[in-house]
């Protein structure tokens, strides 16, 4: 059983078919990273994977941990242990970090049948967990990701993955934006999180992310399709000739 | 209109109204101007209201710190002038009619803590004129009190006026009383004086506020922010007049407004730069959710400028839920409901600030907890 199986999947959003037959198999302990040029339908991938209402499947399956997803509710996913990255972080004025982390903490625990977390060891992980990944803890009683800035944002998404523990976790251009600082930083991150019980579906334009984070396997994907496969080589190959060969 | 004329004749205005004031109420209320600021509010009912409730002459505040002065308006040599703009406002002058003169809060040194001035919910409380001498701050905290009166009315005039180079904090709160309510809060400021503004709390009654803050001396500033709940079929109607009387003056406005249920929210903020007020620098900011299909918002933010030189940006939202939001919740785990109840807290808590905070973002929490 793969940790991820996606089989023949079409996709659309608004109606325009985006996804085209495509497939693909993440295994517990992997990092997959999927590469492709604008518009190719990388983040469409991610969206399809977390139910983001709008992106309409079409065609074939999708599991996750065994279980169709396809007609799943996003939160549903999350608890069942897919996570999604932003790309672009939404900003929340109003509603703390903090608050907001231990409520889908605590939506967690209850989909596994547990006690909620203490408030007081929940706050001392999650300070804990901010320190190091470069964020000041008293971002957390800021409004989620309320003024934060682009590096902010993408180590904000960090924490909720290491604090979430999911078993999938999607990154979507999780290094667009970002300085070197704040790109090692974020890789560091995921190779924590990374282990032989999860898996991670990285989408990246560039292969410099790729410098900090070795996939297992690198996919290129192109016009809704995975056009090639291969090892982290493939990563290097792209940096160096870019996309055009895919289209010669 | 069908208001109790007779009854208005039989008034006696108080002397700072001026000769032929309220026949000038009288008039007003009748006049075009007024008209269009109660288009989404009962004007006859209120002013019939204004006439028929209670009236509270006690004074306003129990002790006071050293270097603040109560006094009765009747009581003093000069009676104080207070600016009201009766043709616009002519329920003030029914209401100082009917409740006395009023009285006169002099704050001539800095008070070591902040006044606690008790809004009652019920009746027709006297005008209450808070003067802040130059250089001076003072803290004034307003909350409406429920009684266990009968009566189904208040009404309230407050009037701040501060001198050069003072400032004042006015927090106010409502914590979804029973009794209808008009208001009136007018504030004139001087050179380089400075008006903080709170409202907050949640409201299921009818609830009619008029503020007209002038900023009359050069680089006089104001900055309001404000959340208001209006649940239960209650009526919020704002009506805010900023007059940018002078050069340099500044104004920030910031108010959340959620309708939720068969309630109703209207917002009609103006922002009036005159002539002679170069470099005015004015913000005015009004957003609203209708929670429900049933509940219903109106938002009006205007600005009228005779100017060139000056900076202004206003701007209304009326919307549902964010819904990149509420997948992004839906995305950490968090079901529906709940994301529509953090995104709610979260819209209004934005619009909170001041010694209420705290209260109001807890009343709101009790709010969606047994929604």
């Amino acid at each position: 059983m793969s940790l991820l199986e996606v089989d023949g999947l079409y996709a659309s959003v608004n109606g325009e078919p985006i996804l085209k037959d495509l497939s693909l198999r993440v295994e517990a302990g992997e990092i997959h990273a999927i590469m492709g040029p604008n518009g190719s339908g990388k983040s469409t991938l991610a969206n399809v994977l977390a139910g983001r209402p709008g992106y309409e499947v079409t065609a074939g399956q999708v599991s996750f941990n065994d279980t169709a997803l396809v007609d799943v509710a996003p939160e549903a996913r999350a608890q069942a242990g897919l996570f999604l990255a932003f790309q672009y972080p939404v900003e929340i004025p109003g509603v703390s970090n903090m608050e907001f982390l231990k409520a889908a903490w605590d939506s967690h625990l209850a989909a596994q049948g547990a006690q909620p977390e203490s408030a007081v060891g929940f706050m001392k992980r999650a300070r804990a967990l901010a320190t190091s990944l470069g964020l000041n803890p008293e971002f957390l009683k800021r409004g989620v990701n309320e003024g934060f800035s682009g590096g902010e944002k993408k180590r904000n998404e960090i924490l909720q993955l290491l604090l979430l523990e999911p078993k999938l976790a999607v990154l979507d251009e999780t290094d667009s934006g970002l300085d070197i600082d704040a790109l090692q930083t974020v890789a560091a991150g995921v190779n924590r999180f990374r282990s032989a019980d999860n898996g991670v579906l990285l989408i990246t334009h560039y292969q410099r992310l790729l410098n900090h984070i070795v996939p297992d396997r690198v996919h290129v994907l192109n016009e809704g399709c995975i056009v090639a496969s291969g090892d982290k080589h493939l990563a290097e190959k792209l940096e160096a000739e870019g996309y055009a060969w895919l289209s010669g | 209109m069908a208001v109790g004329i007779e009854a208005l004749q039989t008034l006696e205005a108080p002397p700072w109204l001026g000769a032929g004031g309220l026949t000038r109420c009288r008039q007003a209320l009748g006049g075009k101007l007024v008209r269009e600021t109660w288009k989404y509010s009962p004007l006859p009912k209120v002013t019939n209201a204004l006439l028929a409730a209670d009236e509270h002459q006690g004074p306003p505040v129990g002790a006071l710190p050293p270097g603040v002065a109560l006094h009765r308006f009747d009581e003093l040599d000069v009676p104080p002038t207070l600016g009201i703009d009766l043709n616009r406002y002519p329920l003030a002058g029914i209401a100082a009619a009917r409740a006395g003169a009023g009285w006169l809060i002099d704050v001539k040194r800095t008070p070591s803590h902040p006044l606690r001035i008790p809004a009652p919910a019920l009746g027709v409380s006297a005008p209450l004129l808070v003067r802040v001498a130059a250089s001076c701050r003072v803290d004034i905290e307003q909350e409406t009190v429920q009684t266990t009166d009968n009566a189904d009315f208040g009404a309230q005039i407050l009037v701040l006026s501060l001198a050069a180079d003072s400032e004042a904090h006015w927090a106010a709160a409502e914590f979804a009383p029973t009794a209808d309510k008009w208001c009136l809060l007018q504030a004139h400021l001087q050179r380089n004086a400075a008006l903080t503004l709170n409202h907050q709390g949640t409201v299921s009654n009818f609830l009619r506020q008029d503020v007209n803050i002038v900023l009359g001396g050069q680089g006089a500033r104001l900055a309001s922010v404000g959340a208001a709940l209006v649940q239960d079929g209650g009526r919020l109607d704002q009506q805010l007049v900023i007059e940018h009387a002078s050069g340099g003056t500044v104004s920030r406005i910031k108010q959340h407004n959620l309708a939720a249920g068969r309630s109703r929210c209207t917002f009609n903020g103006r922002i009036h730069i005159h002539a002679g007020a170069s470099g005015a620098d004015a913000d005015l900011s009004n957003r609203n959710l209708a929670l429900d299909p049933s509940a219903e918002v109106n938002t009006k933010p205007e600005l009228e400028i005779y100017n060139d030189d000056v900076r202004c940006a206003h701007g209304a939202t009326v919307g549902q839920l964010d819904a990149e939001a509420l997948f992004y919740l839906q995305s950490r785990g968090l079901g529906p409901q709940q994301a529509q109840r953090l995104l709610s807290l979260g819209f209004l808590r934005d619009g909170l600030a001041g010694p209420y905070a705290e209260r109001a973002a807890e009343a709101f929490a009790a709010h969606f907890t047994s929604a």
